[in-house]
């Protein structure tokens, strides 16, 4: 669904993303992770268009380098941030509607919106200022946003961070939900290795940029060179 | 005296209802993508210009054909400017002073095309009301009225764009959050395009509705430049409520300080207000830090 192929990413000297290849097949959760500066973040403004890159990424065999930011989220890929990217002023609800007004290809669908407020359980501060919300509200809220552009991809960018156990299980239920309910592909950056294999069926794992494995979660997370890269050496 | 001070009041309500829309012009640029415009005064000089313009064509007559004529060309020569000069630089280094500066060239350029296309003699338009109201000492003139409804008329109708369309809310998406409204779909680079070009139809309203009382002149968007920009920074950069706020207080100090100790002291007392509130509050009336 989703190929990256041979994309290099550098920032004058500094190569954030080196050489990385890597397959999202439809209807799967795929995990990235790696240590902090290990590039993560940066394949998502790859793959979203925020920057320029060498090489192709592929979205349903349609090239999709070099596509401004809003064509991408329009074919169908929608990411959130680490740090929620809400409109403060803006109330919960007229937020989702700001998705299915410009991202969704079949254009503003008022019973979409109150389908997905209900979804990320936000039903009842629709009218709420988004600047009032809570920091998990914040995410749901989001992530809702990215659902009311109807994608076929979900990026979803540390989700669990800043958050407490109760938080955790929520929203991985609701990253559960969109995957199996709404049929949504995801594409997950987490640091909870917890959290990457209860949920996910492919992990990559990023060093310097560059690939260090790609595979079954529970494989991948006790290989030497992951544990050597990512989790530390326990020997040192 | 109670009189005196009538007018002072009306005066400083009908100016500060004009700056109102023309600063809020500025501020939506500055809110929506950082850039100052520098050609700005001369986008009001350019809408007075182009109503002097349609007023020579024959089958012309009124204000109503003006204005419905002036703002698409307006439209589409602020929308043609973001497009050639100020969005390629968006990509470069530094591109805010870069704007300023291609800004700041396009300002000379379109006051001397003036000069040279017009000449230096001040034109002038017809007034879109006559008469007035009368009572003792008291004179009203019909055409103030109009100024001050069709000000706060084009507010209004700002106000009800960004609230109620689907532009309107790109708009605002874009002015709080310009990564999370481009995830979601909304084309940054046309919003930052559309806010240009409807902040210059906002300016040159502006210039049409003043150049019924102060005359059109090739330099004479300067003065309204600067009191635009002490507007915006004095409401608070980006804030348009401030600017708002910022455009009524400026009115009315202007003609205060205009009846009670001349014209030539406004701009004085202008940036002397402007810069004891930026010392005292950096950020403006209602402008936010960062």
């Amino acid at each position: 669904m989703l190929r990256v192929t041979n994309v290099t990413k550098k920032f004058g000297e500094l190569t954030a993303v080196n050489n990385l290849s890597f397959e999202v097949r439809q209807g799967q959760i795929f995990g990235i992770a790696g240590p902090n500066g290990a590039g993560k973040s940066t394949v998502y403004n790859l793959i979203t268009g925020l920057y320029d890159f060498k090489g192709t990424i592929c979205f349903k065999d349609q090239d999709i380098s070099g596509l401004p930011p809003h064509r991408i989220a329009r074919l169908g890929i929608a990411r959130t941030f680490q740090i929620p990217q809400t409109f403060p002023s803006l109330t919960v609800a007229k937020s989702i509607e700001v998705g299915s007004h410009f991202g969704s290809q079949k254009g503003f669908d008022k019973d979409h919106v109150d389908q997905v407020l209900a979804f990320v359980n936000l039903a009842e501060k629709r009218d709420a200022p988004t600047g009032s919300l809570n920091l998990l509200h914040k995410k749901m809220l989001m992530i809702g946003a990215a659902l009311a552009t109807r994608p076929e991809i979900l990026m979803l960018d540390e989700p669990m961070a800043g958050s407490n156990a109760k938080e955790i299980i929520q929203l991985m239920d609701l990253i559960r939900r969109i995957n199996q309910d709404l049929g949504v592909t995801i594409i997950l950056i987490e640091h909870f290795m917890k959290v990457l294999t209860e949920l996910t069926q492919t992990l990559l794992i990023l060093e310097t940029g560059t690939k260090i494995c790609c595979g079954d979660p529970k494989k991948v997370t006790s290989d030497p060179r992951v544990i050597e890269c990512y989790l530390g050496d326990c020997n040192d | 005296m109670v009189i005196e001070i009538a007018d002072v009041i009306i005066s400083g309500l009908i100016n500060g209802s004009v700056y109102a829309l023309m600063a809020v012009g500025l501020t939506l640029i500055y809110g929506v993508s950082k850039a100052f415009n520098f050609a700005y005064g001369s986008f009001y000089s350019l809408g007075g210009y182009i109503a002097f313009l349609l007023f020579g064509l024959s089958f012309i007559n009124n204000y109503f054909l003006v204005f419905l004529l002036a703002a698409p060309i307006l439209l589409v020569f602020g929308f043609f400017v973001e497009k050639v000069l100020v969005a390629p630089l968006r990509k470069r280094d530094d591109w805010e002073i870069k704007v300023m500066m291609i800004t700041l060239g396009l300002a000379l350029f379109l006051d001397n095309s003036f000069q040279v296309i017009f000449g230096s003699r001040m034109k002038s338009l017809p007034p879109f009301l006559e008469g007035g109201f009368e009572g003792g000492n008291f004179y009203l003139s019909h055409q103030d009225v109009g100024i001050f409804f069709l000000s706060i008329g084009g507010i209004l109708l700002f106000r009800w764009f960004l609230n109620n369309t689907r532009t309107g809310m790109s708009v605002r998406a874009v002015a709080q959050n310009p990564a999370g409204a481009q995830i979601v779909g909304i084309p940054k680079e046309f919003v930052f395009a559309a806010t240009f070009a409807i902040s210059t139809v906002m300016v040159g309203m502006g210039g049409i509705l003043l150049a019924q009382k102060y005359f059109i002149t090739p330099m004479g968007g300067w003065d309204i430049l600067v009191k635009a920009w002490v507007i915006t920074a004095f409401g608070g950069m980006g804030s348009i409520r401030g600017g708002l706020y910022a455009a009524f207080i400026v009115g009315m100090l202007e003609a205060f300080v205009g009846w009670y100790f001349g014209m030539t002291w406004t701009l004085i007392v202008l940036f002397a207000v402007l810069l004891t509130t930026l010392a005292v509050r950096p950020q403006g009336l209602l402008g936010k830090w960062g």
